[in-house]
């Protein structure tokens, strides 16, 4: 009987060491405590593992802290110089997202609208403090005429002041010499929208018992021969009805953001213009194209004066820009 | 100090260099140098105390790592009771079958553990792919630690046999020999 047990104790001992086993990964259900023998193992086990983990850290630690750092400096710059055409590229991006939704509101605001204009863009915005205007990349070749409207999707831009077959150079309506014939969508009450080269432009000639309230929209009224009725110029900001005299003075909220102007429509409708008022091709040598061929062009009707303009008389209500 | 005591102390050791191997070298070439006690407890004069401290060796594994408790154990343990069977056959006694039989038995190593993952907790299996990508590197660096580990594993476990350290498990110790 012993012989026998002894022959057979390896594979009884095996059988019964890997039951064990299989009993304790099957019993084993997610996370537990662990039992006296683990607990014995880890005691006795992690203090000398410890022993030898430590020091490698240690030395590790100072690879990784100083001798691997030498080639930190030029991987930082190639990091840089990856970045920044990195920025580069999604500011691209996003300026062509941005374009993209301006076109699109751009062309659906053309389309709702049956009068012939001709987009462009602005390719330059006027650097002196005292006048406000822009130039477009579009000209008399597109059929851009001196005196015709500028307006985009918000409301009233200004209007043309002069012209080359390539450009066309624009008075904004809150440039000191424009003019506009206005009326309140509310009230239907008129007055002149004048331009004071500041963001807000000034309401004239509206009789003090008329009712205009801050907030009150603003249109084009559709005389003087400029611009055409309903288009957009802006809201009313502050109203003050002054103690004495016959009109009330307001200040104006321009509906156009002048300062982020990109894209704008010419509306293509031949106005009035006396010859005599119009720009001239070549103005100030500021024109793109063609490149100015005399130095010193000569500027006719309401070319900007280094100074600010000299207080003008009032001009009647129905009165619009150039003058 | 005694075979036995040899013994636990140069599974310490091989624990401890596992332990060293895991910070030093990369996943796909590390050794599995407990594995080689488990196995070299099976050669001639391990007996039944070789195929417990194989068994505890894997249990050690076992507590150390979050694998379910037991399956290394049970990997020792099966790899030690392997050679037992393999090593008259294969004649185990010199260092380069020796690594060749180490080196082929790491493989079969970790596809018995991915069967005993696929059994007994199937939720944490590692996948294949994994594991058998990883073996061939792992296999060669084995063999290249086992091989000369083999003449200490044979001097101390030969001592053992003459010692016979746990008489009543001894089965093919000396004493048990008519």
């Amino acid at each position: 009987m012993s012989e026998q047990l002894r022959r057979y104790a390896y594979p009884l001992i095996y059988l019964l060491f890997a039951s064990l086993c299989a009993i304790g990964m099957a019993s084993q259900h997610g996370p537990s405590e662990l039992g006296f023998a683990p607990r014995l193992v880890l005691n006795l086990t992690l203090p000398l593992e410890r022993m030898v983990t430590l020091p490698v850290q240690e030395l590790r630690g100072v690879w990784s802290d100083y001798v691997a750092l030498v080639g930190v400096r030029e991987e930082n710059e190639k990091l840089r110089g990856r970045l920044a055409r990195l920025e580069d590229e999604n500011h691209q991006y996003r300026e062509a997202i941005l374009s993209s939704e301006r076109f699109q509101k751009l062309a659906g605001f053309r389309a709702q609208r049956d009068i012939p204009m001709v987009p462009a863009n602005v390719i330059h915005q006027d650097l002196s403090p005292w006048f406000q205007s822009l130039i477009i990349d579009q000209g008399a070749a597109a059929g851009i005429r001196p005196g015709m409207p500028v307006i985009t999707d918000s409301g009233v831009v200004g209007l043309v002041s002069g012209t080359t077959p390539g450009a066309a150079k624009v008075m904004l309506m809150i440039d000191p010499q424009s003019r506009l014939d206005a009326y309140v969508e509310r009230t239907r009450a008129r007055g002149t929208v004048r331009g004071a080269a500041s963001k807000t432009c000034d309401l004239d000639y509206v009789l003090r018992q008329e009712s205009v309230e801050e907030g009150d929209l603003l249109l084009t009224s559709g005389m003087g021969g400029v611009y055409p009725k309903g288009l957009r110029i802006g809201t009313i900001a502050k109203v003050d009805r002054r103690t004495s005299g016959l009109f009330l003075a307001a200040k104006v909220e321009p509906a156009v953001d002048f300062a982020r102007l990109d894209e704008v429509f010419v509306i293509l409708e031949q106005r009035q213009i006396p010859e005599d008022q119009a720009f001239s091709a070549a103005d100030e040598g500021l024109w793109p194209d063609p490149p100015p061929a005399t130095p010193e062009p000569e500027v006719v009707s309401v070319a900007p004066s280094a100074a600010p303009p000299a207080p003008q008389p009032a001009p009647p209500p129905s009165a619009e820009a150039p003058r | 100090m005694s075979a036995l005591a040899k013994l636990v102390g140069i599974g310490l050791a091989l624990l401890l260099g596992q332990v060293l191997a895991r910070l030093l070298l990369p996943g796909a070439i590390r050794p599995e140098l407990l594995l080689i006690f488990a196995l070299a407890m099976g050669l001639r004069g391990g007996g039944l105390q070789g195929l417990i401290l194989a068994f505890g060796a894997g249990f050690v594994l076992d507590v150390l790592s979050v694998s379910p408790l037991g399956l290394f154990a049970l990997l020792c343990g099966t790899a030690c009771a392997a050679t037992r069977l393999f090593d008259k056959a294969l004649y185990l006694r010199a260092a380069g079958p020796w690594a060749m039989y180490v080196a082929g038995y790491v493989v079969v190593n970790w596809v018995l553990l991915g069967l005993a993952q696929r059994l007994f907790a199937p939720e944490g299996a590692s996948e294949w792919a994994d594991l058998l990508l990883r073996a061939p590197g792992s296999a060669a660096a084995t063999a290249l630690a086992a091989a000369p580990l083999l003449s200490v594993f044979r001097r101390l476990l030969s001592e053992s046999d003459r010692e016979g350290t746990w008489p009543v498990l001894a089965a093919h110790g000396p004493r048990a020999r008519p």
